[in-house]
């Protein structure tokens, strides 16, 4: 049998710890016991996201999430939800462009029966026809709720195929229709024999468990399987972006939309923080400097909202805008572009950057009341920046924002000839757009 | 005194507060819809020598968040703070809540926000088709009426509105408080009291809603929409009550029909046929009875298979119930998951305030687990045959209508009455 290897304690801010553990396969196990609660959330992070996805395959992280909840060769149809909802337990999972997560909350009793359904389905699921088939279909109408019939989705996912040519970023995590309807239990099978492996898996435990109890179970249920080569990453790094560029649609709403996507810098560079600054000064709340201009003060928009994208890979910082009925997108690009071109032209107040800093600090302690948001703190760091307790070094990196360093990343990402805007007019508004409603252009 | 609940907990140094006042989108005036919501939004914009962007940089400085808002039956402010921070911010929110000023201004601004929100509403098919819902099911009822009020009845609302809804509402003795976090009894009640000092004692407010009566006949009120590949559908009627004496009864039978992930709703309508992404029932409650609904979203092209596939369902489960092993396996889960309903300091301190805001049986959270318990399977189907709504029956359904409209209305048998809405109605 393989032995568990203790790898290290990891402070998780002032009072906290995360134990880190690692199987001779490569499965890596992180711990932070709370015994506040009898309950225990366990996750386990996959490092594939659908950044990883080509044209033609677009959406297969996401489908194979579904399928994990499907039969095994050990356990049928439908007992793994069935069997863990029983003891309590409630199951969830998430694919974004970076990474898989599955998750599950349980009373602390459940602890073996979820630690064995999820080793069963890390490398024993059955892909057979009739189950994708209709996963494929349960997909197809996420699809629909998600994007087709939902203004935001359609427009982030346009946001992003348009900002992005050649990364990965630029495709939709839930995938292309005609994608989706395409997939085959071939392709799930390849997927799966591909990524799913203990040695690209981080389980993340936290809650009230006995670590040796806890240990022997990691042991007796993943110690046996097989590590694979998972093949490396092909590199596909986005041109820097030197020309705006725009994308106008119609869709059946009452008001213009507008999302506009700055290049911004990956999670891990050090300028992420001040830009994270700079979003909070200006889209954090109705304090903020664009939701006072626009909401409060002009009138002219009923939502705003703003953030910087915290991928592994350079990614978007991400607003986005909806007039009130009587302005339309033009009127309320400007009024945004006032705004950028302020934080660009001059310093930010010391109490603004103050301000901004508080509610940093009160948003991460506040993702931190629940056994599940710990878990997802540590699984989310661990997979994009490599430690688990990264959040504190960010929040430490955040306090150590300057003026200064929130003027230098305002002028040198607030570009606007690295921005992609994607404008919505109510249908009908305008003229001469061609048959199908979308419009593309690059302007400079 | 206003009551007071709390549970401590230093796991993380935040302090979180919720002021609740018993009176909420019910107490608003014919015409005047939105009036409590309104009230309380106006609380963040403006106090006695504090203007609306100096309350809202005081908050974010104090790393602090402040919310008011009104449901049907209550009104809660909201707050929380980071504890190092806690005396000054306490100082802040005494003044907002004790000494609005209710600057004629910043109402008539809040109106035209409040308004241009409905209008954004219009963009979610969700949130169009449980307006539909509830509009036809509880017509001429409170319960009916948009919490957030019409583009007309906003723009009625006057500063003499808002300062008496202010001045009979917002009382002691209308007020219950719930602390959580890092804070130890003599404090949270130190607190408490400066909280609330500048508030009049008042008088308990009763609810002025009758109980709704459901509407006869099965009818659809169908809104209709351009360009929907997808069908959002909201099925249901006339529901629970939390003092019925079946309640548990219900609760569990709700759980095997549409409260989990394997229930039968999700079992036939997603697992097999994967004609939509969600599919569940759910049998709310309030101090009066509420609404039984099923929520689905299919593509169009299956909107409505789906619709007839959930009416079967719906009298499958009241003419033929529940099996033993579908009790069982409702009742642990129900008992076993209890721990995640009570696992944070705030969740915990939450469910007493329920009960006192909500009229609800004393019993109702701290007997919980004994109460499913005592489920029986004669008791879970007795309840689903008598409280699951079958002939009288709302379907609200969000598509466009020259596409599946013939259709939708061929799936429902012993069809009373169509009304098509445009989806701006209100």
């Amino acid at each position: 049998m393989t032995a568990i290897q203790h790898t290290g304690t990891i402070a998780f801010g002032p009072t906290m710890k995360v134990q880190s553990y690692a199987l001779a396969n490569g499965l890596r196990l992180l711990v932070e016991v709370d015994p506040s609660a009898p309950v225990v959330c366990l996750q386990t992070w996959v490092r594939v996201g659908s950044r990883f996805e080509s044209e033609g395959k677009t959406g297969i992280c996401h489908l194979f999430e579904h399928l994990m909840f499907g039969e095994t060769e050990v356990s049928g149809p439908g007992v793994f939800d069935r069997s863990l909802e029983e003891a309590g337990a409630e199951t969830n999972a998430a694919t974004f462009l970076d990474w898989t997560y599955y998750h599950q909350n349980l009373p602390k009793d459940a602890l073996e029966l979820s630690i064995r359904l999820e080793s069963e389905r890390l490398t024993r699921l059955v892909l057979r026809e009739p189950q994708v088939a209709s996963e494929k279909e349960v997909v197809s109408n996420e699809r629909r709720q998600r994007v087709d019939d939902d203004i935001d989705g359609f427009v982030s996912e346009l946001l992003y195929k348009t900002a992005f040519e050649k990364h990965g970023y630029g495709i939709p995590t839930i995938g292309w229709m005609p994608d989706i309807q395409g997939f085959t239990p071939e392709d799930c099978v390849t997927f799966y024999k591909t990524y799913y492996a203990p040695n690209n898996v981080t389980l993340v435990v936290v809650g009230d468990v006995d670590p040796p109890a806890l240990l022997g179970l990691v042991e007796k249920y993943y110690g046996a399987l097989e590590a694979s080569s998972i093949p490396p990453e092909v590199e596909r790094p986005e041109p820097p972006q030197t020309v705006e560029r725009k994308v106008s649609v119609e869709k059946p709403t009452e008001t213009f939309k507008i999302a506009v996507g700055y290049k911004s810098p990956a999670f891990e560079h050090p300028d992420h923080s001040a830009m994270s600054v700079l979003s909070e000064i200006l889209f954090g709340g109705r304090g903020s400097r664009v939701h006072r201009a626009l909401v409060r003060t002009k009138e002219m928009a009923s939502e705003v909202r703003g953030s910087v994208g915290s991928f592994k890979h350079p990614s978007l910082f991400d607003i986005w805008l909806s007039a009130r009925e009587e302005h339309d997108a033009d009127a309320l690009l400007a009024a945004l572009d006032e705004e950028i071109d302020r934080i660009v032209r001059e310093p930010v107040t010391q109490a603004e950057l103050e301000k901004a800093k508080a509610r940093i600090e009160l948003g991460t302690l506040q993702g931190l009341e629940s056994v599940s948001g710990k878990a997802e703190t540590i699984g989310l760091y661990d997979t994009v920046l490599g430690t688990p307790a990264a959040l504190f070094d960010k929040l430490e990196e955040q306090r150590r924002v300057t003026i200064e360093d929130v003027h230098r990343v305002a002028k040198q990402y607030l570009r606007r000839e690295a921005r992609t805007i994607v404008e919505v007019a109510p249908s009908g508004e305008e003229e001469g757009d061609d048959e199908d409603g979308d419009e593309e252009e690059e302007a400079a | 005194m206003s009551k007071l609940f709390l549970e401590s907990s230093g796991a993380l140094p935040i302090v979180s507060f919720a002021l609740a006042f018993h009176s909420g989108s019910a107490h608003d005036p014919p015409g005047k819809e939105g009036l409590a919501r309104i009230t309380a939004r106006m609380l963040r914009r403006g106090a006695e020598g504090l203007g609306a962007e100096a309350i809202e940089d005081a908050v974010d400085t104090f790393g602090a968040e402040f919310g008011a808002d009104a449901i049907i039956s209550a009104t809660s402010v909201h707050f929380e703070v980071i504890r190092r921070n806690l005396d000054p911010f306490v100082d802040l929110v005494a003044r907002l809540i004790g000494t609005p000023t209710f600057e004629e201004a910043e109402l008539t601004r809040l109106v035209r926000e409040a308004q241009s929100e409905l209008v954004e509403a219009r963009d979610s098919d969700r949130s169009l088709a449980s307006r539909a819902f509830r509009r036809t099911l509880f017509a001429g009822h409170a319960y009916g009426r948009r919490t957030s009020g019409s583009i007309e009845s906003l723009g009625s609302i006057t500063r003499a509105d808002v300062a008496a809804f202010y001045a009979r509402h917002y009382t002691r003795a209308n007020a219950l408080v719930a602390v959580s976090g890092d804070i130890d009894r003599a404090l949270a009640e130190a607190v408490t009291e400066r909280l609330l000092a500048r508030l009049p004692e008042g008088e308990l407010i009763a609810d002025p809603t009758p109980e709704p009566l459901a509407p006869k006949g099965r009818q659809l009120v169908f809104v209709d929409k351009p360009d929907r590949t997808q069908t959002q559908m909201c099925i249901g009627g006339i529901g629970a009550h939390a003092h019925d004496p079946d309640h548990y009864d219900l609760l569990v039978g709700n759980t095997v029909f549409g409260g989990t992930f394997t229930s039968r709703l999700m079992a036939e309508v997603r697992s097999k046929r994967g004609w939509s992404y969600g599919a569940s029932s759910r049998a709310g409650f309030d101090r009066r009875r509420e609404a039984f609904s099923m929520w689905t979203a299919p593509a169009a092209t299956d909107a409505a298979a789906c619709l007839a596939l959930e009416l079967e369902l719906l009298q499958q489960i009241r003419a033929e119930g529940i099996r033993e092993d579908e009790l069982v396996f409702a009742k642990n889960y129900l008992s076993r998951s209890h721990a995640f309903e009570i696992d944070t300091a705030r969740k915990r301190v939450h469910q007493p305030l329920d009960v006192a805001l909500l009229d609800l049986p004393a019993d109702y959270y701290s007997g919980y687990l004994r109460s499913v318990e005592h489920v029986t399977l004669a008791g879970a189907n007795a309840s689903l045959a008598k409280r699951l709504p079958e002939a009288d029956l709302v379907v609200a359904v969000v598509g466009t209508h020259a596409e599946i409209g013939a259709a939708i209305e061929k799936a429902i048998p012993d069809l009373a009455r169509v009304t098509v809405q445009p989806f701006d109605l209100e």
